[in-house]
């Protein structure tokens, strides 16, 4: 008995030790000296570290409106992002689980701007905003494209939104897609011979059933779009007069520019406690939704 | 599915394939230095993208004469990315022996690691302007690359068609050529005010370089005796920033450094706030336009606004604990004083030269590079500020600066919020 205790144990070592061998040199030790520093005035340079105790979080909550600001802007980026990409992946998916021509194209297509960096995809953008929208408003006068795109804050923040959907949706569309085809066949059938429309399908039978799907889709969105940092760096640099700067820019900014690199640590903190927060109740809430066929 | 599966998997490693050929660089380096031997290694770290080239032309030369020394040229473009790259290689013990700083602030923060160079040969030679952001207590703790100036660079051609004869150099002369250049039709400012460091270090300069005497102003706003609110020169200079946008071309915050360069390139615009390291970028895309410098008229005082921006962009330092630091030493010695390194300096890299043991000559560093040289040596020169300001205050200014010209803000808000920036930010 003890011996096969044992042989389990050494089992266990074997296969999953250098993983956490390597999750605990990159993640964990990390994450404990960032809680430390998150206490200290260290400006990431200097041999000299002085512990502040509480004084970091409290200047970040009373004396630092750039934080707060952008808290909000990420805030209703993630609200906006989440709703958009998960109802534009959920219906690309709906789509191109039907029979349609070049579907299997189509999800490549689709999913293809996730394959790309965000860095790159928003240089690429970026382009597209300033010059492509520009002449084409010129050549067609379309108000939509005469905006001055990414240059104030609503173009700037709609911008941003516009190719972060168009970047995860596609992702989530794999997800969904997964799950849809997974909702048996029967049960839809049935459905139709009951006479059910499109929509009364749609809503009380798939959706319903690819609840799992929705708690996962939603986890990665939420996540996401509360980490979001290549598009924003890519698009607007947090511009202009940072008026859409997200938190993970601000605090990029506060330890990298600023040099205060405790005063960085210390909103991280508070940025991984938020997000870990928000998504652990929402995982909670929709699972207790996920049904059985 | 099947299909839509082999798709995908093909994209990935299509993107694995892209992704290792992004880092195939790191490991070239590596091999490199496992074939050397014994030979000691100085490693460079810098970001001056655009002498990258030149560099490692140089290093050819400088290991054939020196075959015991290896150079290993790093760069990482970009101001912020630069200083973070550079943190986290101290922070990962792959510190370099040699790499750049900017001075003032960030010389004082980078001085637990600096090499006092103040017994080298080349320290007598500097410009005196040249050395002061790099010197504390009497000691000289790095080697200025090369000199910069910045101002409005004008298209005499533009000018001339316009009608402009006199060339500005108040703000009510240059009002008035700006009148007369849209009169002609011609767009009178390029302003690339997308960029934070246009506006936040250098646009910004004149206004604190103007003060009477600069050192004690900034000094002043550390201590909180000075205030950037009710200042004379902050204001005639937001006004200055008014013109530029009345007189400007659509889109000012939209448009970024490239652009604006292609607008006065291309005749489109007949100014731009720029530098003499501009002149390679104009050349590219016209190289026969006809430059010269207007300095950034504030206020009506002829004498005290004919003046250029003149600074060191970034100084060579040595780190003080690095294993190889007499080879590093003999390195820059010899980059200021072979013959070799000379050449490169002013041939090569286009600079204006720090050292007077160098010669520049006007053709060597092109039409604007001959203009800043001029100031320079009639010592009508406004010293760069923004080193001495604390760590992020230009990124900050440029987005107060950026509130102004969106119409978010007024002057005396401006001025309020980039008050309130120094407060916040002042060690």
């Amino acid at each position: 008995m003890n011996n096969k205790r044992w042989a389990g144990l050494a089992q266990q070592t074997v296969y999953i030790g250098p993983a956490l061998l390597f999750f605990a040199i990159t993640i964990i030790i990390p994450f404990v000296m960032g809680m430390y520093y998150s206490f200290t005035d260290w400006n990431g340079v200097s041999g000299t570290v002085t512990w502040v105790g509480l004084d970091n979080f409290k200047r970040m909550f009373t004396n630092d409106d750039a934080f707060l600001t952008s808290f909000w802007f990420t805030t209703k980026f993630t609200i906006v992002g989440v709703i958009l990409t998960n109802l534009v992946g959920f219906f690309l998916a709906y789509f191109l689980t039907k029979n349609i021509k070049m579907r299997n194209w189509l999800r490549t297509v689709f999913f293809m701007p996730n394959v790309i960096g965000g860095l790159l995809l928003g240089f690429i953008w970026q382009f597209i905003f300033i010059k492509g929208f520009a002449t084409v408003g010129e050549a067609t006068g379309i108000p939509f494209f005469q905006l001055p795109w990414l240059g104030d804050e609503t173009t700037g923040f709609w911008g941003i939104i516009m190719v972060f959907v168009w970047q995860s949706s596609g992702y989530l569309m794999v997800i969904y897609i997964a799950s849809i085809t997974n909702v048996s066949k029967e049960v839809l059938e049935a459905a139709e011979i009951d006479g059910a429309s499109r929509f009364q399908v749609l809503r009380s039978i798939i959706v319903p059933l690819i609840m799992p799907a929705v708690t996962v889709c939603l986890f990665l969105a939420i996540s996401w779009s509360f980490k979001m940092f290549d598009l924003n760096l890519s698009l607007t640099k947090g511009g202009p007069y940072r008026s859409t700067e997200s938190l993970a820019m601000n605090v990029y900014d506060e330890a990298f520019v600023k040099n205060r690199y405790g005063l960085g640590t210390a909103k991280s903190l508070v940025f991984f406690l938020v997000v870990a927060a928000i998504t652990l109740v929402q995982v909670r809430l929709t699972k207790k939704r996920e049904v059985e066929a | 599915m099947k299909n839509f599966r082999l798709t995908l998997a093909l994209l990935l490693v299509c993107s694995m394939f892209l992704s290792a050929c992004g880092s195939s660089g790191g490991s070239e380096g590596e091999n490199g230095n496992a074939a050397s031997g014994e030979k000691k290694k100085v490693t460079v770290f810098q970001f001056k993208t655009e002498i990258v080239d030149g560099l490692n032309e140089l290093k050819v030369e400088f290991e054939k004469e020196y075959p015991d020394i290896q150079l290993d040229i790093q760069t990482v473009g970009g101001g912020a990315d630069y200083g973070a790259a550079l943190k986290t290689k101290f922070a990962s013990n792959d510190a370099p022996d040699i790499f750049s700083n900017g001075g003032d602030a960030e010389m004082e923060m980078w001085l637990d690691h600096l090499e006092d160079l103040s017994d080298q040969p080349w320290v007598d030679d500097l410009l005196e302007l040249t050395k002061e952001p790099m010197t504390k207590d009497g000691k000289v703790y790095g080697m200025p690359m090369n000199l910069e100036g910045w101002g409005y660079i004008y298209n005499k051609d533009l000018f001339e068609q316009a009608g402009i004869t006199e060339l500005p150099k108040t703000y009510s002369e240059l009002e008035a050529a700006a009148k007369k250049l849209q009169e002609a039709g011609i767009t009178a400012f390029a302003n690339a005010y997308q960029e934070w460091w246009l506006l936040g270090t250098q646009g910004v300069n004149p206004a604190f370089a103007q003060q009477p005497d600069p050192n004690a102003f900034i000094q002043g706003l550390n201590e909180g005796t000075e205030k950037i609110t009710g200042n004379e020169k902050f204001e005639e200079w937001a006004r200055l920033l008014q013109l530029t946008l009345d007189y400007g071309n659509k889109n000012p915050l939209t448009t970024d450094y490239n652009t604006a360069i292609s607008l006065l390139a291309t005749e489109k615009a007949a100014m731009m706030q720029n530098g003499n390291w501009a002149q390679t970028e104009i050349d590219a895309i016209n190289p026969d336009l006809n430059l010269g410098y207007l300095p950034m008229a504030m206020g009506d005082n002829a004498e005290e606004n004919d003046k250029l921006n003149v600074g060191v962009p970034a100084n060579l330092v040595i780190n003080k604990n690095s294993d190889v630091k007499e080879e590093a030493k003999t390195f820059l010695n010899w980059l200021v004083t072979s013959d070799m390194g000379k050449e490169y300096i002013v041939q090569k890299f286009k600079f204006i030269p720090a050292v007077t043991t160098i010669d520049a000559k006007p053709e060597d560093m092109g039409d604007l590079g001959a203009a800043v040289w001029e100031y320079v040596q009639a010592e009508k020169v406004l010293g760069r500020q923004s080193a001495k300001f604390p760590d992020g205050a230009g990124q900050e200014f440029a987005g107060a600066i950026q509130a102004y010209l969106a119409g978010k803000s007024d002057t005396n808000k401006m001025l309020e919020d980039m008050q309130a920036t120094w407060d916040n930010l002042k060690k």
